[in-house]
C-alpha cells in the first residue's frame, strides 16, 4: 500500500533517504524476484541494526540475497563458508610475525568487512560459531588482548540448512537470540521461476548493480529509522503479544524483554521503510514471525507444526488493542 | 489452516479444564467424609481419566460405557444407603453425577453443567453443618467456581491469576448483597421446608445406658457438648452438676434409664430454697431426647419440655437440631419427700445372681451402723480411705462388675464410683439411683461464658432418705475431690489429672482453643440463631419502627437496587475509556457504520481491503478513515490528525 500523503513537509535529507530506500528495493527486486516481502524483511533487518538468519534449502537465492544487499548498499562483502574444520582464525585473523620489522602484524579475518556471508553456519564447531557470534554481539573482536573495533554498519547474514542433521551443530537458542530475524526464502512463483530460467545470468548482474547508497547513507537510514514513532496503544499491543506468548498453552518459552525489544526494533525499521507516520500494528506483523519465530520454544502438546502457524496463532488471537 | 479431522479431543479444554476439575473437588470436598469411600474413589478415577484424554487427545468413552457405568454407579448409591433420597444418598448422586459427567464433557456447555453441579455441591454441604469454618470455604469454594467460569470463556492471553482477581472481585461486589439479603430478609420462626437430618453421622455423647467404660471413653473428647451464659455470677464448681439423665435399672453391669411403672407428678413435689441461678444454655445436638439443666432446675423455656419423675427433663424428640433455652436453677432444694412403697421398691431392685460379694459387703456394713445417714458416710469413707483410685484407663471388668471392682481391680472412673455406690446402697435397702450428666465446665474468659465439654461428663448418685428426700451423693468426690473442686480439664491442666490420664494441653493452645470457642459462641448466638425476635431487636436497634416483614422487604429490595446502583456507578468511573483515545472511539464508530466485524488480531489494513470488498462504500473513504485512524492513534504527533479522522468517518454515510 502505497502512502505518502501524511508527513506533510519532508526534510531535503529525509527525501534523499526515501529516495535510496525505493531505488534499493526496486533494484533489489529486479535480481530476486517475487520475493518483495523478505528483501522487505532483510532490509528492515539491516536498519534496525540486526542480523539476519536465511533458514532454507540450496539454490533459492540466499547468497544471491546477502551479495545483491551488498552491492546495492555500497558495502565491503565477504563470505565465508562455514565447514566443520573452520577455526576461529579464520574468521577473526591472526597475528603474524614480520621479520623484517620483528614484531607482530595482525592480519585482519574476513569479519572485518560490513557484510558477512556466512553460510552454512550450522556446519562448524560452537567454537567457530562462537566466534562469529560474539562479533556480531559485540560489534568488535579481541585478538591478543587488543580489541579491535569492526566496520560500522556491520551486518551478517548468516545461512543454515534446515535439512542437514548429520554433522551439525544446530545453533543453541541462545545464540539464536543474536539474529534478529529469522527468514525462510521459499520457491519462486511461477511467473518469477519463468523469468530466472528465460533471463539474464544473476550473478553478472549482481556484478553490474551500481551502488545506490553508501555506508553513510545506510547509517543515516539506521538513525532515521530509530526515530519511528511508537504510540503508547502500540506498546500495550506489542506487550498483550508478549503476555499472550508467556500464557499461552502452545508456548514454553514466550519471548523475554529482549525479544520484545527486538520486535519493536524491526517494526520500527519496516514501518520507515513503509514509509508509516509511526508504528502500526500492521508493522509488527509484518515482522512477528521472522522475529518471534526463532525465539519461541513450542511446548511438546503444541498443535502447531511450524513456527510460521506458531506465530499466526498469536497474531490471531491478541485483539489490537 | 488445513488440518485432518481430529478423532480424539481436540485439546482446546485443556486449559480449562484443570479448574473445572478443582471447583469439583473442592466442592465435593466437605462431602467426603460422609460418602461412601467407592464414591470418593470413583469420582478420582473418572477425573484422572478425563484429564488423561484430554492431555493425551483419546477419544471419549462410548455411549455404552457410560450407560453402564451410570447404572451401575445408581445400583451402587442404592446398595450401599438403601435409598436415594435424603442428604447422604443425594449428595452420593451429585459426586456420581459429576464424575459420570466428566466422561462426556466436550464442549464448554458441558462444562456449565460441571460447575452448576459444583455450585449445588458446595451449597448441599451447608445442610450437614454450618460451622464456624463453613463460612470462609463457603467463599474460598465460590471463588473457585466463579474462577473456573471465567477460565471457559477467557482469552488465552488472560492468566489464571487475572481470572482469580476477577473472580474474586465479582464476589466483592455481591458480598454486600449477600449481607444486606441475610439481614433484612423476613426469618421465619419455622422453616420452609425441612431438610431429612442425616443421622448416620455418629455423635459423640452420652447414650442413654451406662457400662464401665462408657464415659472414660468420652473424656478424651474435646468436643464441646454446651455452653452456657449465666445472667449474673456463676456458681461454684462444686454446684455445677449438669443433670442430664436419671437412670434406675441395673442388671449387674448396665444401667439404664427405664420408664417409671407408674406416672408421677414430679414438678410438684419439689421445694427450692438459697440462691437462685438463671442461665442461657446452648445446646449441640445429641440425638437423645433429655435435655440439660443445672440441678436443679425450676423453669425452662424451652418449648415441648417436660420433667418426669426422675427429675429429669425430656424433650418429646431427639434434639437433632443446636437449641438454646432459658433455665432458673437452685442448687438447693428438696425433692419427693414422700416416697410410695412401690417406689422404694423399684429403687432398690437388683438383679439377685449378680454381684453378690457387694451385697453381702453392703449388708455387713449396714450393721455395723445405726441408721442410713452413716452408712452412706461409712461407704464414702471406704472409697475415700482405702486403696482405690480415679483413672481414666479402668482395668476391663466382666459381668460382675461391681464385684470387680470392688474387691479386685479398685481402678476406675465416675462410672465405676456411682455404681458401685449406687449397688452398696440398693442392697442396703437405700432406694438409689444414678444422675448421668456433666460436671464442672470451662470459664471462657474471652466470652464470659462456660464450655461444657463432653470430657466433662460425669456420673453421681442420688439417694432417697425418709427426712430429706433425694439427695445428691458423688462417690467420685470422696475419691479425688479435685475433680469436682476445679473441672476435669483444670485438674489437667494443673499436673494433678495427669496421673488420672488427662493430657494437659499448652497455654498457648489454652488460649487459641479459648478463642476459638468465643468466635464459635459469636457464630451460632449470631449468625445461626438470627431468629426472627433476633432480626426484631436488630431491626430497631438499626432505627425501623415496628420492623414488620413488609417493611423489611421493601428496605431489602430498595438496598439491593440500592446497591448495584452504587456497583455499576463505581465500575463506570473506573472503566471509564482514557480521553486520548478519541482516535480508537471515532474508528470502533467507523466500524459500526460498515457493519462488518473486526476479527481479533486483524490489522487496520487488513480490514479496511475486507470492508472494500465486502461494502458498497466508497474504497477512498476507508482508505482514508484508515490512514487518518493509523496517523491519529500510532503515528508521531501529527497536528490535526484526530479532526481529520472525525471528518473521514462522518463523511461515511
Amino acid at each position: 500500500m502505497q502512502r505518502s500523503s501524511t508527513v506533510e513537509k519532508i526534510p531535503s535529507n529525509v527525501s534523499a533517504q526515501r529516495d535510496a530506500l525505493e531505488s534499493a528495493r526496486k533494484t533489489l527486486g529486479t535480481i530476486i524476484l517475487g520475493k518483495d516481502d523478505q528483501i522487505a524483511l532483510a532490509l528492515s533487518c539491516l536498519l534496525a541494526r540486526g542480523h539476519l538468519l536465511i533458514e532454507d534449502l540450496p539454490g533459492l537465492g540466499k547468497t544471491m540475497l546477502a551479495q545483491s544487499l551488498a552491492r546495492t548498499l555500497g558495502l565491503s562483502f565477504r563470505r565465508i563458508q562455514f565447514t566443520s574444520d573452520l577455526l576461529p582464525a579464520d574468521i577473526i585473523g591472526v597475528s603474524v610475525f614480520r621479520q623484517d620489522r620483528g614484531e607482530f602484524e595482525f592480519q585482519p579475518g574476513p569479519v572485518f568487512s560490513q557484510l558477512i556471508l556466512a553460510d552454512e553456519v550450522n556446519r562448524a564447531t560452537p567454537k567457530a560459531q562462537s566466534a562469529l557470534l560474539e562479533a556480531m554481539e559485540e560489534f568488535q573482536v579481541s585478538v591478543d588482548g587488543e580489541t579491535r573495533p569492526l566496520p560500522t554498519p556491520f551486518f551478517v547474514v548468516a545461512t543454515q540448512n534446515p535439512g542437514d542433521q548429520i554433522g551439525t551443530f544446530p545453533l543453541p537458542e541462545s545464540q539464536l537470540d543474536r539474529f534478529l530475524m529469522r527468514v525462510a526464502i521459499g520457491y519462486p512463483n511461477e511467473a518469477s521461476e519463468r523469468e530466472l530460467i528465460a533471463g539474464a545470468d544473476r550473478r553478472s548482474m549482481i556484478d553490474e548493480i551500481e551502488s545506490i547508497a553508501g555506508p553513510e547513507m545506510l547509517l543515516e537510514l539506521q538513525s532515521s529509522a530509530r526515530k519511528q514513532a511508537v504510540s503508547e496503544p502500540l506498546i500495550d499491543y506489542v506487550q498483550a503479544l508478549v503476555r499472550f506468548t508467556r500464557a499461552s498453552a502452545d508456548i514454553e518459552t514466550g519471548l523475554s524483554p529482549r525479544g520484545a525489544q527486538a520486535l519493536v526494533a524491526a517494526a520500527r525499521a519496516r514501518s520507515f521503510i513503509e514509509n508509516h507516520s509511526g508504528v502500526f500494528p500492521d508493522d509488527i506483523q509484518a515482522v512477528f514471525p521472522s522475529v518471534a519465530g526463532h525465539r519461541l520454544k513450542p511446548a511438546g502438546s503444541t498443535r502447531f507444526r511450524s513456527p510460521a502457524e506458531l506465530c499466526q496463532h498469536v497474531l490471531d488471537s491478541v485483539a489490537i488493542p | 489452516m488445513m488440518r485432518a479431522q481430529p478423532r480424539g479431543t481436540d485439546g482446546s479444554l485443556l486449559s480449562s479444564l484443570p479448574w473445572t476439575l478443582a471447583a469439583l473437588v473442592v466442592a465435593l470436598a466437605p462431602h467426603v467424609p460422609y460418602l461412601s469411600f467407592w464414591i470418593s474413589g470413583a469420582f478420582v478415577s473418572c477425573a484422572t481419566w478425563r484429564y488423561v484424554i484430554e492431555q493425551q487427545r483419546r477419544m471419549l468413552p462410548s455411549r455404552w460405557v457410560r450407560g453402564g457405568l451410570a447404572l451401575l454407579c445408581f445400583l451402587g448409591v442404592f446398595a450401599s444407603y438403601s435409598s436415594i433420597s435424603g442428604v447422604g444418598p443425594g449428595s452420593a448422586l451429585l459426586a456420581i453425577m459429576a464424575a459420570l459427567k466428566l466422561l462426556e464433557t466436550r464442549k464448554r456447555r458441558d462444562q456449565f453443567v460441571l460447575l452448576f453441579i459444583s455450585i449445588f455441591l458446595v451449597m448441599s454441604s451447608l445442610l450437614r453443618e454450618q460451622y464456624l469454618w463453613s463460612l470462609p470455604y463457603l467463599v474460598f469454594g465460590t471463588l473457585i467456581i466463579m474462577t473456573a467460569w471465567l477460565r471457559m470463556s477467557a482469552v488465552e492471553s488472560e492468566s489464571a491469576k487475572q481470572s482469580l482477581r476477577t473472580g474474586g472481585r465479582l464476589l466483592l461486589y455481591a458480598a454486600p448483597l449477600a449481607i444486606a439479603m441475610w439481614v433484612l430478609f423476613p426469618r421465619l420462626a419455622t422453616p420452609f421446608w425441612s431438610v431429612p437430618i442425616d443421622t448416620s453421622r455418629a455423635v459423640t455423647g452420652l447414650s442413654d445406658t451406662m457400662s464401665p467404660g462408657d464415659i472414660s471413653s468420652l473424656s478424651q473428647s474435646d468436643e464441646v457438648a454446651f455452653r452456657v451464659r449465666f445472667d449474673d455470677q456463676l456458681p461454684q464448681p462444686k454446684d455445677r452438676y449438669w443433670r442430664g439423665l436419671v437412670m434406675t435399672s441395673f442388671n449387674g453391669r448396665t444401667w439404664r434409664g427405664s420408664e417409671p411403672r407408674i406416672a408421677a407428678p414430679a414438678g410438684e413435689q419439689l421445694e427450692f430454697a438459697g440462691q437462685a441461678y438463671s442461665y442461657e444454655i446452648t445446646l449441640e445436638p445429641t440425638q437423645q431426647q433429655w435435655v440439660i439443666a443445672m440441678d436443679m432446675p425450676m423453669e425452662w423455656s424451652l418449648e415441648r419440655t417436660f420433667m418426669g419423675p426422675h427429675q429429669q427433663l425430656s424433650h418429646v424428640t431427639p434434639i437433632e437440631q443446636r437449641v438454646a433455652y432459658k433455665v432458673v436453677s437452685y442448687p438447693e432444694y428438696r425433692v419427693q419427700t414422700g416416697l410410695p412403697r412401690i417406689f422404694r421398691r423399684y429403687y432398690t431392685e437388683l438383679p439377685d445372681d449378680s454381684n453378690r460379694r457387694t451385697a453381702s459387703l453392703a449388708r455387713e456394713m449396714r450393721q455395723t451402723v445405726a441408721n442410713d445417714k452413716q452408712y452412706i458416710d461409712a461407704v464414702l469413707a471406704m472409697f475415700h480411705n482405702e486403696e482405690f483410685f480415679y483413672t481414666l484407663r479402668p482395668p476391663a471388668l466382666g459381668s460382675n462388675s461391681v464385684d470387680a471392682f470392688l474387691f479386685d481391680t479398685r481402678q476406675g472412673f465416675c462410672e465405676h464410683y456411682a455404681s458401685a455406690f449406687s449397688v452398696m446402697m440398693r442392697a442396703a435397702s437405700i432406694p438409689s439411683r444414678i444422675v448421668l450428666g456433666y460436671q464442672g465446665g470451662e470459664v471462657n474468659p474471652l466470652g464470659g461464658h462456660l464450655i461444657v465439654r463432653q470430657s466433662d461428663a460425669h456420673a453421681w448418685v442420688e439417694v432417697w432418705l425418709e427426712e430429706s428426700g433425694w439427695r445428691r451423693v458423688d462417690p467420685t468426690a470422696a475419691v479425688a475431690p479435685e475433680r469436682i473442686e476445679y473441672g476435669a480439664r483444670d485438674a489437667a491442666l494443673d499436673g494433678i489429672g495427669i496421673s488420672w490420664g488427662f493430657s494437659a494441653p499448652s497455654r498457648l493452645l489454652q488460649n487459641l482453643t479459648m478463642t476459638w470457642d468465643m468466635l464459635n459462641t459469636k457464630w451460632n448466638d449470631w449468625i445461626l440463631g438470627y431468629s426472627p425476635d433476633k432480626q426484631k431487636t436488630f431491626m430497631e436497634w438499626l432505627g425501623m419502627e415496628n420492623p414488620s416483614w413488609r417493611k423489611m422487604l421493601l428496605t431489602l429490595v430498595f438496598t439491593v437496587i440500592a446497591t448495584i446502583l452504587a456497583i455499576s456507578a463505581f465500575m463506570m468511573l473506573r472503566y471509564r475509556p482514557a480521553k486520548k483515545d478519541q482516535a480508537s472511539i471515532l474508528y470502533k464508530r467507523f466500524i459500526r457504520k460498515t457493519g462488518v466485524e473486526r476479527y481479533i488480531g486483524e490489522t487496520e489494513q487488513e480490514f479496511a481491503a475486507r470492508v472494500m470488498a465486502q461494502c458498497p462504500l466508497p474504497p477512498a473513504a476507508i482508505q482514508a478513515v484508515t490512514d487518518a485512524y493509523l496517523d491519529a492513534r500510532y503515528g508521531a504527533k501529527v497536528a490535526g490528525a484526530v479532526e481529520k479522522l472525525r471528518k473521514a468517518v462522518a463523511a461515511i454515510a
